[in-house]
């Protein structure tokens, strides 16, 4: 097998990079018809299948699971969560002959041998989905001529996408149909539909392409969402104990930061966000978020570059054969950083304090989501996937540290978010040795404000403004946030 | 507020001249109360009149009041010299620190737990607060709670997470311990052995402070007062219920005037249905059938299984698949989506109303009703949107329209969610506990309502626990017990009904 995306045409690779097209509410008045009467048979029962599953169900669709033959016999967990919530659950080639739809839900690192074991039981003109395009764009996976392919992937854990669902609500979500497969032209009809049997429609539909989904997955998760984040925490911990600050403030302040300061990104973008700054802080986080630019734009470049030409999927599934020994190691090393070894303290920051006492991170944060969208953007990326990839997701992300910081962090993303998390990580941090020389408390652990008389240069504070303002990010943003109907916070404590 | 230990002093608590304000408004206005040694309180009042609020500022969870507050606690007794406030909200969080559950969740088979269970969770509040391991297994046997110690804290029933909360009170013994709302959700039994708990516990120092509109309470209590209006009034005796209100009189909105227009007769059917966790059946060869305009009664202990054969009619068990269940005349599991279920259906449970999503607005909530979400996702065409302001003003809910649901006392959001249940006039009435929390004059107010809608032919099925609560127009019940049905009969005399509750 070789990437698929290396097989293209540069005019074919530029055509697929760039579908992204936020679907508008009247593409989904069929509802889940494409796929009514139809056998759906998904395979694997973790959070994502069983969740999914018991979506389609509700929605009236007829749905089974099918697991390894040894996962059936050990009784194990998959095999409980699909039989006790009554499902049929069956082997491989009890259940995939019959099928008209195979909903492909196991872990990335399993597709290749699950797609050799099952492509021979399916029936001539059966559709075949995934959720994700990594084994189809970087395996190059060759699906057999007759079968459809398409894509389904909800921005969010399985858990969120079921919860959502049962109050009458979704999750957003992009599907794509494979060009190489669709040979009866159904694709996309039944990706709409298995939307709207997830509740997706009335979160935001992207249509994407396989290509577009995972170049511009890759690219947000291991600079911007995880990769910098993690730097940037890391950094900023270290920082303060060089300057003597508390160490229990210090890492409640680097843990729960990124969630409170992310949480205006989501609502407003950059804009937002920075707007909860005072004026000084402002105009300060904009001038060291530019310098973070300059420093950074040629790592987040390298970042795209390896991800184009497949030399980021070559070397992390090298890792992969052999045994995983690089991310183990990176794993572990994560774990002993005195970061992630201090416990939060137990005092009280109230929610402006995380703004105006880690104005460093609000930098971070914005350096890190225009570089990662403009460099994508530069690559052929859609702005729209752009977005969704890079600002969308940060809060997302955030949310898993503030739950339990970085260790925690590279565990639940997906084993290609941590490794290429870690790559990013350990290059960023020596970039950025001479610039955190510089950075003082005023930055990062005490009042940015303190002794200062709020005092700003009109002609600096509108200039400022209207940079982040007419930033593309921002301009795509705000219709994209207003395109999906009910801007609702994922978290409810 | 300062609690300290008088070396020759008696337990004993002092308030004047409180004030405070929530929101802009004055909801204690120079309060005034003094608990002496041995008296037992219970402290009643309107929903809204600021009860919950004068807990918490007892028990010092809530600061930013003006006046003064003392609180002394005896030296040398059984009891721990603190003060416990027991809200009647119950919030736990799932293993990663966050609460982003659904009140459908508990039926939902997963491996991968999430929550603690109840022994975990007894076990961390036993160690944090140094109590002996012993006296929690009499007190768990004793409310009945010791089979579900490896219950996950998400598989409990409303009823059984009161006692959750009671069991940890009582084990920790404070010598001041306040309740709010100690018996709602708990069966007659469980009510029966709770008074004489509380008596117990007193025995050994434990001062009361039961916040509940309920008159049957523990023989040990021997004050009883009234918030209202700001101040603390002492009655002489437990005052039930005051005058009808004028509410009664006003006239229901006309769309719901009009008997809900039926696609089928048969509105459920379940036959030999059966649910099961593993090796815990929680129903068994339930027969039963409901037809267009019946008005059933359900009843049962805590944990007989009533609102799972509830979650079957509303689409909310994913075990529904696999039982041979008929639901406005069509077979489960021949097509239909949960959607389709539940556009038939206005239904609330206390589980339903924990869950609710605690961003919407009181008018989100109540419209909200009429696509059956959990918080409003779409746009209310005109003519929807005036139905909505309507049942606003019918339930005097004006004022509170634009405010947040869950900043409003307990009560008044249960009047919003009930409004939710009937906005879209609906074939069925699923009706679970419908006025816990709400005082007795909600209660009645409420019920009458029912009444009227049900007299146009709506069906119903209520779940109540107390006889002071129920509606006059159930004609059938149907009684579970430990997952079987133990008795389904029509009510024929109207006055039998004070026997229908055990």
């Amino acid at each position: 097998m070789s990437n698929y995306f290396n097989t293209l045409s540069l005019r074919e690779k530029l055509n697929q990079l760039g579908v992204c097209e936020f679907m508008d509410n009247h593409e989904f008045l069929d509802g889940v018809n494409a796929l009514k009467g139809k056998k759906l048979v998904i395979v694997g029962c973790g959070a994502q299948g069983l969740n999914q599953g018991l979506n389609l169900r509700d929605s009236g669709l007829d749905v089974s699971y099918t697991l390894r033959k040894e996962a059936i016999e050990g009784k194990r967990d998959s095999w409980k969560n699909a039989t006790e919530n009554n499902f049929k659950v069956g082997t491989y080639e009890e259940l995939i002959p019959s099928a008209d739809v195979v909903i492909n839900l196991t872990p990335d690192k399993q597709h290749t041998s699950v797609i050799k074991a099952i492509m021979p039981l399916m029936k001539e003109g059966a559709t075949l989905s995934y959720s994700h395009g990594f084994n189809i764009v970087e395996e190059g996976m060759q699906i057999r001529k007759d079968l459809t392919v398409i894509m389904v992937a909800p921005k969010c854990p399985g858990s969120e996408v079921r919860a959502e669902y049962v109050r009458g609500f979704g999750v957003p979500t992009l599907i794509a149909v494979h060009p190489e497969n669709d040979p009866q032209g159904k694709g996309l009809a039944q990706a709409k539909a298995y939307a709207v049997a997830t509740g997706a429609h009335r979160a935001g539909v992207l249509l994407s392409s396989f290509v577009a989904e995972v170049k511009s997955d890759l690219m947000g998760e291991q600079t911007i969402l995880c990769g910098l984040l993690q730097t940037g925490s890391i950094l900023s911990f270290d920082k303060m104990m060089e300057k003597g600050i508390d160490a229990g403030y210090a890492a409640k302040l680097v843990q729960y930061g990124v969630e409170v300061i992310t949480e205006a990104l989501k609502h407003g973008g950059i804009t937002a966000m920075m707007d909860r700054l005072s004026n000084p802080a402002k105009i300060k986080a904009f001038e060291i978020s530019e310098e973070l630019k300059q420093i950074m734009r040629p790592l987040f470049q390298k970042h795209q570059d390896d991800i184009m030409s497949g030399e980021f999927s070559k070397t992390m599934m090298e890792d992969w054969a052999n045994g995983d020994k690089n991310l183990l190691k990176w794993r572990a090393e994560t774990g002993e950083t005195a970061f992630e070894k201090t416990p939060a303290g137990d005092v009280k920051i109230g929610e402006q304090e995380y703004f105006d006492n880690y104005t460093l991170m609000v930098a971070f944060i914005r350096s890190g989501v225009e570089l990662a969208f403009e460099t994508m953007v530069e690559a052929g990326i859609k702005p729209e996937s752009a977005y969704y990839e890079s600002l969308h997701e940060t809060p997302l992300i955030a949310n898993t540290i503030a739950r339990k910081k970085l260790f925690e962090m590279n565990r639940v993303i997906s084993d290609t978010a941590e490794y290429g998390c870690y790559l990013f990580d350990q290059a960023c941090k020596p970039l950025l040795a001479d610039f955190m020389k510089k950075v003082d408390t005023d930055l990062v652990g005490k009042n940015f404000n303190e002794g200062k008389d709020g005092t700003v240069d009109n002609k600096t504070l509108i200039a400022v403004n209207e940079a982040i303002r007419t930033h593309q990010v921002e301009k795509v943003g705000a219709v994209l946030r207003k395109a999906m109907t009910a801007m609702k916070a994922i978290k409810t404590a | 507020m300062k609690p300290f230990n008088s070396p020759s002093g008696d337990f004993g608590l002092s308030i004047s001249d409180l004030n405070f304000k929530y929101q802009q408004k004055q909801v204690l206005k120079g309060l005034n109360w003094a608990i002496r040694s041995g008296e037992q309180w219970v402290l009643t009042g309107a929903s809204g009149s600021g009860k919950s609020t004068l807990a918490k500022i007892i028990a010092g969870s809530t600061k930013g009041f003006d006046g003064h507050i003392e609180l002394n606690f005896k030296a040398h007794t059984p009891a721990k010299a603190t003060a416990l406030y027991v809200e009647s909200w119950y919030q736990f969080k799932n293993l990663e620190g966050v609460a982003n559950f659904y009140y459908q969740q508990r039926y939902t088979s997963l491996q991968a737990k999430d929550t603690l269970t109840v022994n975990a969770e007894l076990g961390a509040f036993g160690r944090l607060h140094n109590l002996s391991v012993l006296a929690l297994d009499e007190l768990l046997s004793q409310l009945g709670f010791s089979e579900l110690k490896d219950s996950q804290l998400i598989e409990l029933s409303s009823g059984e997470h009161k006692k959750l909360q009671l069991v940890k009170a009582l084990w920790l013994k404070p010598q001041l311990l306040i309740i709010d709302q100690p018996y709602t959700g708990l069966d007659a039994a469980s009510r029966k052995n709770l008074n004489q708990l509380l008596d117990e516990v007193t025995q050994a120092g434990v001062h009361l402070i039961l916040i509940t509109n309920d008159d049957e309470l523990p023989t040990c209590i021997n004050k009883i007062a009234k918030l209202h209006d700001g101040v603390m009034e002492e009655l002489s005796s437990f005052e039930s219920s005051s005058a009808l209100p004028k509410h009664y009189q006003k006239t229901i909105p006309s769309f719901l005037q009009q008997p809900p227009s039926y696609t089928s007769d048969l509105i459920a059917r379940m036959e030999n249905v059966s649910v099961s966790y593993g090796d815990k059946e929680v129903l068994k060869n339930i027969n039963w059938e409901v037809r267009a305009g019946e008005k059933w009664l359900l009843k049962g202990p805590n944990g007989s299984g009533k609102s799972t054969l509830l979650s079957l009619i509303n689409g909310d068990h994913p075990q529904s698949y696999a039982n041979t269940l008929y639901l406005f005349g069509q077979k489960r599991g021949s097509g239909e989506s949960i959607w389709d279920i539940k556009e038939h259906i206005g239904l609330i449970s206390p589980e339903f109303h924990w869950y609710f999503d605690a961003n919407a607005t009181v008018w989100e909530s109540i419209a909200s009703g009429l696509y059956d979400s959990v918080g409003l996702f779409k746009q209310l065409p005109y003519s929807k949107s005036i139905q909505v302001d309507e049942l606003v003003a019918y339930f005097d809910l004006s004022d509170d329209k634009n405010e947040f649901l869950h900043t409003l006392p307990l009560g008044k959001q249960r009047l919003v969610l009930l409004a939710r249940t009937i906005i879209k006039n609906p074939e069925l009435l699923i009706l679970d506990e419908p006025c816990q929390g709400l005082d007795q004059q909600q209660t009645n107010y409420f019920n009458a309502l029912v009444d009227e809608l049900c007299g146009n032919g709506m069906t119903l099925i209520y779940v109540g626990h107390q006889e002071s609560a129920l509606p006059n127009c159930l004609e059938q019940k149907i009684e579970l017990e430990n997952g079987s049905v133990k008795i389904i009969e029509s009510i024929k005399n109207k006055d039998r009904l004070s026997t229908l509750v055990e």
